[in-house]
């Protein structure tokens, strides 16, 4: 076997196919095999210095077996030949050990990805990777560094890593299925931790992400982390009550998540879903949106098959309002009756929206919409809290800053904000333009009425 | 469990010389310190859904992470296979941080071996490098049975639900269990070895009543073999299971505000990880970054509140033989009788602090360097019964079951999220409540805790710790009252 150099080489890919045919010839009757590859590199940087060094490279392959009737999942991490051999003969045995159920099945051909060969389709590798080296790296990390800046301002520490990695995965299976995907991805983080006069600590993270080195923006982290840490400092209490409630595009897709869960099948065959018997039915309000558009070239995110190798698309998951997705796999597609789609949203978007009560503004990003909502809570961190997935009730901690007229009063801190998800997102009243596009979830800032707050 | 050295040199298939050659690999290059973490890890995983076992699998993770310091400063790399060539590749790159390349940060790089303080606080192992006391002792290798002996074990917790409450409607049963084989060895010479059992049951319930829709999970999960399935484990969970159903349908949410919360004795030592635990790690401590830093000796609450951090207790999910740079497992105060006595430390902070290591150095796998962790964190039992507690409150909250929480180290605010209680009206408990989080301030809710019950109890559920790499943990609490905490409502 070649040296492992970041990137599947074609020996490995030949295992996995040997692996598959090993599996039939042992006795399945169906088999798809995973082979995953990924190189990470990090540096870590404290008050200026180098604090850790970090040399990550992994490599895993799982098999999932159909063997009559009964179905299994078994990964290793051990790639030599005789480990390979005892792993497949003890995965099928113990495959055997389990209950039939005629519902576990591959997906049919004809609705796997075919134009996924090379894994570089979506143009989520950068082909400058392999020549970065170790002192780009530290230089990258120690020169975003800002402490010594801000060292007589209050801050007390920085924290920053740079880290870079290449992910490869390679999926095959019985049905003739075989697709690829490589992305790199670069990645810069910091925490700055700021102490006012009286001795209090207030924190502040940012980062970015970006599949390709030449966009990442990485000297602009320090900055808007020190600002958010001191922009925290002197914290006043508000009473409780309800608030209009408006949620910064870093932080706005903690409240897309449930419900692209209470979507998913494995929610909906369990009768543990707040969204269930919901498809083809208004639910939400007219003027939301939220479509996956998992093709978008160069963006994180974005795929052109799910685990199983089913191809993506473009899909509305709810259009003006109307539930129009859930997210079925072939197992669950079989169990329930109904027709598969992909096991999972993609890459979820939110398109700009304002409800019919107030008037669309030209500019569409956080401040235009702390304009357009007039008062309210504008959180920019969530501190724990949970949903339950059944009844879509939830309770979040936040924090964030008291707003009037648009303009931020204070700062304010261990709230609560606790309602039902249906009803906050029937309040939605209006949906931004500022989507980060570090993130695989594309959600803006969002702006909702009549949110509880406890404080 | 194997007492024996060889059995794990064999197993890696390296060499006592092989170790000491990597480990003075780092050392040479101007590492003061270096050691290896070896890692065979088989998990297997079953799932019944629907009545039947229709899924499940096993999966073998196998590597050795390599890591070498330079004072506070952590060089690490990994490698999933243990031949020559690939370790010493691994620990090439985990000695980046000791070569010139700090160079570019002006540091100073000067050589200075680790101090002694590293090493103190160590007990004598046992016999050719195995734990003097092993806290997980254990019987029937997970590895070693079959599936199918779990399947009927699995299918009657299922039954067993689905006939107690006609209200049932979908019942989820998993089984999970791993056995962990691990060689450590470092740049003092000294080699360690352990082999880590954990096994958990877990149920999630739906159940159904007039139209409405609730659901539960329950799990119990223990560092043992396979004799933990017993009929006693089984009606453990089936009880919890179906316990309290009719208050969750019946719950509602309470008006939110500030309020005193009765902290129901167990699970609730979810405060204590939360509120002061994660504060007391002392890598948060050394970047100065928590709020209880330079507070050592400082009295912060009642004299009657004591809790401590411990790896000792036999078969607990958070015990440990030895930690994961091989110092052996202890139990540490945190505060004592009211004071802050000691931070939760690795080898680093320890030598940072010029203290001994507490046995906290912990991670996820090979794949992970060693921060400090916690283990079982819980208090000591007070003097005041649970019923004087409760009746103690005018108006309050009575909370007893969790789902999770969080913590902001610098400001030290922490959040749980309560899956059920009761509100406490003039003394008594009347309406239940759940799905509330409830948010407060470490330093102060400690100063706010006015009553400990005399009941303490570790939980035995699956909690599982992020901190950027996941660590199973427990926690434990008496009945305690915490006057003013924001409890989240209408």
């Amino acid at each position: 076997m070649e040296e492992i150099t970041g990137m599947l080489t074609e020996s490995e890919i030949r295992m996995a196919e040997l692996c598959l045919d090993k599996a039939l010839e042992l006795g399945a009757d169906k088999a798809r095999v995973t082979l995953n590859k990924s190189l990470m590199e990090l540096f870590g940087i404290l008050n200026g210095e180098l604090d850790k060094v970090n040399h990550c490279l992994d490599r895993s392959l799982s098999v999932c077996l159909f063997v009559d009737g009964k179905y299994g999942t078994f990964s290793t991490n051990r790639l030599v030949d005789s480990e390979l051999d005892s792993f497949l003969r003890k995965s099928v045995a113990t495959v055997r050990m389990l209950a039939e159920d005629p519902c576990r099945d591959l997906p049919d051909p004809g609705r796997t990805v075919k134009d996924a060969l090379s894994g570089k389709e979506l143009g989520l590798y950068d082909p400058s990777y392999p020549s970065l080296t170790s002192d780009e790296r530290l230089k990258m990390a120690l020169d975003a560094s800002i402490f010594k800046k801000h060292e007589e301002d209050g801050l007390i520490s920085e924290e920053g890593e740079y880290s870079d990695s290449i992910f490869d995965t390679f999926v095959l299976d019985s049905n003739g299925l075989r697709c690829r995907h490589i992305e790199t991805s670069f990645e810069y983080g910091v925490e700055m931790t700021v102490k006012d006069p009286e001795g209090n600590r207030f924190s502040g993270y940012w980062w970015d992400s970006t599949p390709r080195l030449a966009d990442l923006k990485i000297s602009d982290c320090g900055e808007t982390a020190f600002q958010r840490a001191m922009a925290q400092i002197g914290p006043k209490k508000v009473p409780s009550g309800k608030y209009t409630l408006v949620v910064d595009s870093e932080n706005s897709s903690r409240l897309v998540t449930p419900l692209t869960s209470a979507l998913g099948a494995f929610a909906l065959q369990q009768k543990n879903s707040f969204l269930l018997d919901t498809l083809g039915k208004k639910v939400f309000p007219e003027w939301l949106d939220l479509i996956d558009m998992p093709h978008a070239k160069g963006q994180t995110g974005s795929r052109l098959f799910d685990s199983e190798g089913v191809a993506t698309k473009e899909t509305p998951v709810i259009e003006k309002g109307v539930v129009k997705e859930y997210f079925v796999n072939t197992y669950m597609s079989n169990k329930m009756g109904i027709a598969p789609t992909i096991e999972d949203v993609t890459r979820p978007v939110i398109p700009p929206c304002v409800s019919p009560e107030l008037t669309k503004p030209g500019k569409m990003d956080r401040q235009a919409i702390m304009d357009l909502v007039k008062d309210g809570i504008l959180v920019t961190g969530f501190n724990g809290g949970n949903s339950n997935s059944a009844t879509g009730d939830f309770s979040f901690g936040v924090e964030g800053f008291l707003f009037k007229d648009g303009r931020v009063v204070h700062p304010v801190r261990e709230m609560l904000i606790t309602g039902n998800l249906l009803t906050l997102w029937n309040n939605l009243l209006a949906a931004g333009d500022d989507a980060r596009t570090c993130k695989s979830k594309v959600i803006p800032t969002l702006a909702f009425k009549n949110v509880d707050f406890s404080a | 469990m194997p007492n024996n050295e060889n059995y794990y040199l064999d197993l890696f298939q390296v060499t006592r010389p092989q170790l000491e050659s990597l480990v003075a690999a780092g050392i040479k290059e101007g590492g003061s310190y270096s050691d290896l973490f070896f890692e065979n890890t088989t998990y297997q995983d079953l799932l019944l859904r629907d009545g039947i076992v229709s899924s499940g699998g096993f999966h073998i993770d196998y590597g050795v992470g390599i890591r070498v310091l330079k004072g506070d400063r952590t060089g690490y790399a990994y490698s999933e296979s243990t031949d020559t060539k690939s370790m010493t590749e691994a620990a090439k790159a985990a000695a980046l941080i000791a070569t010139g390349q700090g160079n570019l940060a002006g540091a100073d790089l000067g050589h200075q071996p680790y101090p002694a303080a590293a090493r103190r606080g160590q007990t004598r192992p046992g016999p050719e490098g195995g734990p003097a006391i092993n806290y997980y002792p254990f019987v029937g290798d997970w590895r070693m049975a079959e599936a199918k002996v779990f399947v009927p074990f699995m299918e009657r917790i299922q039954k067993e639900i689905s006939a107690r409450d006609n209200r049932v409607l979908k019942v989820i049963i998993s089984l999970s269990n791993q056995i962990s084989d691990i060689l450590m060895f470092n740049s003092f010479g000294e080699l360690t070895h352990d082999t880590r059992p954990m096994g958990t049951v877990a149920a999630s319930i739906v159940f159904t009543q007039n139209g409405k829709i609730e659901n539960k999970t329950v799990s119990r999960s223990y560092r043992t073999g396979t004799e933990m399935l017993t009929d006693t484990l089984l009606e453990e969970i089936v009880s919890e299971a179906v316990k309290g159903i009719d208050e969750r349908f019946a719950a509602r949410r309470p008006k939110g505000g500030k309020m005193s919360v009765v902290m129901g004795a167990g699970a609730s030592g979810i405060l204590l990880h939360e509120a002061m635990g994660h504060a007391f790690e002392a890598d948060f401590n050394r970047k100065g970054q928590s709020i209880f830093s330079d507070r050592i000796g400082e009295k912060v609450c009642s004299e009657d509140i004591s809790i401590v951090d411990d790896g000792t207790i036999p078969g607990n999910r958070g015990a440990v033989n030895f930690d994961d740079e091989g110092v052996p497992g202890q139990k540490t105060f945190m505060v004592r009788n009211g004071v802050l006595e000691s931070y939760l430390h690795d080898r680093i902070s320890a030598t940072h602090f010029g203290v001994s290591p507490t046995g906290n150095g912990r991670r996820e796998s090979f794949r992970y360097a060693p921060i400090p962790r916690m283990r079982a964190t819980y208090m000591l039992g007070g003097k005041t019964s649970k019923e004087d507690i409760i009746a103690s409150v005018r108006k309050g909250v009575y909370v007893d079951q969790f789902s999770n929480g969080q913590v902001q180290i610098g400001e030290g605010d922490f959040t749980f999220f309560v899956k059920s209680g009761f509100l406490i009206e003039e003394g008594k408990l009347t309406m239940p409540v759940k799905d509330i989080n409830i948010i407060g301030n470490g330093p102060q809710a400690l100063a706010d805790i006015t009553a400990v019950g005399n009941d303490p109890k570790v939980d035995e559920g699956a909690w599982t710790c992020g901190k950027g790499q996941s660590c199973p943990v427990s926690c434990g609490i008496p009945t305690v009252l915490v006057n003013n905490l924001t409890v989240g409502g209408e």
